[in-house]
């Protein structure tokens, strides 16, 4: 299993445990976790499942994905350089004890 | 494994006039149910609905047996999947995006909304639904689109005829001749509108088509426009006269709603509990299993959001309206690919401006007489009128 940890705005911390192969967005929706929607599902049609990597994973999750940019124009919140969609987030077991920090708005 | 349960005793009829007894039913009894009377295989359940859509290489958009092609005059980006529908989608999703809303059209969709708010009289009961509800969702949209010169009356016309049209299952000629004519009459107004924008550009989605640096080609740019005029309108009019209806009849919620300020909460509680659009259909490409359920390859199955969003699996008292949830992941947006490229528009416009501001100017309104208001629609539904008494 994969350790995900999302830290929502108001900085309250939701650790939990996914299969390799699942995604992020996919893992908060399993596990109840707020301030993830996920509308489209993960067909990068709706930005309600932005989230910003922590930092000291930057590098282990990669680019942003082919149209990933312009989806994320519009994300119903603040964009920046560490800016993902959740569902584009491929959980392998290198991403084991990931961090990903939540927006204060997906819709 | 066997095939779908078939249920003779549905008429379209019933659907029309109240399809949520028919649909609890269904969800407990055949949830994969084939339906003669619409000619598709109904999916009433939540999960079920959402599978549908989320896959699209087995569940196509393109049904060809659907009349949207001749209505629309264009094979339009709702029938397409894969990369051709991304870019043309994509082509306009920059329009319609919350930060567009925000900076740059807040402020006038206000000042629109006060404007038609204010040509309303006190003390008189009035039709919310064709004063306000209406007209004040066609003319936000003839900004967003870039349809400068449309009145209100020839968008709601414009829509209500597309929707017609695509809704022509019975493919009468007399109902094409109209939209024939409709067409003629949007062609000409987007290509005039296109020239306008070519020379002075801003942020609509006319615009961004017209002005992009690699363009789609003109007959998509039209089929966008005239797909957003068709799903533009009435189902932010439905929303906001089914979110007022759910309001003045639970005034308690509505106390609560203006307490917290918790008007984006009623939206989502409204279009979950009778979702404008509330079915669509997809063609099946391969045989395949739904729910235990044999589904043959050619068949036309129907995602019901409308049951979805009422699924007992997923929803406590899923019948009520009760704008103070949990959780309330209904499916009025659909989901997948072609999940509604307007959503963040309408909870904007209806959810952040219309319904807050109305309530601000007339505080006491009701409904004097909920009993009479008529519901309306297989798939589309909302109520035909909202009488208030303003005060």
């Amino acid at each position: 299993m994969v350790k995900v940890t999302y830290v929502a705005a108001d900085g309250t911390r939701t650790e939990v445990d996914a299969p390799p192969g699942s995604n992020v967005m996919q893992t908060a929706l399993d596990n109840d976790v707020d301030g993830i929607v996920g509308e489209c599902g993960g067909a990068m049609m709706c930005a309600t499942c932005h989230c910003y990597v922590d930092e000291d994973w930057s590098d282990a999750t990669g680019a942003r994905r082919d149209g990933e940019d312009d989806m994320l124009d519009c994300a119903a919140d603040e964009v920046r350089p560490n800016s993902r969609l959740s569902c584009q987030i491929r959980l392998t077991e290198g991403l084991d004890g990931l961090v990903v920090h939540l927006p204060e708005e997906q819709v | 494994m066997p095939l779908a349960p078939v249920d003779e005793t549905v008429a379209i009829g019933d659907l029309v006039r109240d399809p949520y007894p028919i649909y609890r039913r269904m969800r407990a009894e055949t949830p994969v149910v084939r339906v003669p009377a619409v000619k598709r295989t109904f999916l009433t359940k939540a999960a079920y609905t959402k599978m549908v859509k989320d896959d699209v290489v087995l569940f196509s958009s393109n049904d060809p047996t659907t009349p949207m092609e001749p209505a629309f005059r264009a094979h339009t980006l709702m029938r397409k999947d894969g990369e051709e529908h991304r870019r043309e989608r994509m082509a306009m999703q920059k329009a319609f995006t919350p930060k567009v809303i925000k900076t740059n059209w807040a402020q006038l969709y206000r000042d629109i909304t006060d404007r038609y708010l204010d040509r309303l009289p006190r003390g008189e009961t009035v039709d919310l639904y064709s004063a306000i509800c209406a007209p004040v969702s066609a003319r936000i949209l003839t900004h967003i689109l870039g349809l400068d010169g449309a009145s209100d009356e020839e968008m709601m016309r414009w829509s209500q005829q597309l929707i017609d049209g695509a809704g022509n299952f019975a493919w009468d000629p007399k109902l094409f001749e109209i939209t024939d004519r409709a067409n003629e009459e949007m062609d000409l107004h987007i290509a005039a509108c296109a020239e306008r924008l070519r020379a002075d550009p801003d942020d609509s989605a006319l615009s961004l088509m017209v002005n992009a640096a690699d363009p789609i080609p003109w007959s998509q740019i039209v089929a966008n426009i005239k797909i957003a005029i068709g799903g533009g309108i009435n189902e932010p009019r439905d929303a906001m006269a089914t979110i007022l209806y759910g309001l003045l009849t639970n005034p308690d919620q509505l106390e609560e709603v203006r307490r917290q300020e918790a008007w984006a909460a009623a939206f989502e509680e409204g279009i979950r509990w009778v979702a404008p659009i509330q079915a669509s259909s997809r063609l099946v490409m391969e045989d395949t299993v739904i729910g235990g359920i044999d589904i043959p390859k050619g068949d036309i199955v129907m995602s019901i959001q409308a049951s979805a969003n009422r699924d007992e699996d997923l929803f406590h008292e899923g019948e009520d309206f009760r704008v103070f949830r949990d959780k309330n992941p209904h499916q009025s947006f659909g989901t997948g690919p072609h999940h509604c490229a307007g959503a963040h528009i309408a909870r904007r416009t209806v959810g952040e401006i219309m319904m807050p501001e109305l309530f601000e100017r007339f505080p006491d309104m009701r409904l004097p007489d909920p009993e009479a208001i008529v519901w309306h629609g297989f798939g589309f539904r909302g109520p035909l009128s909202m009488p208030v008494t303003l005060n």
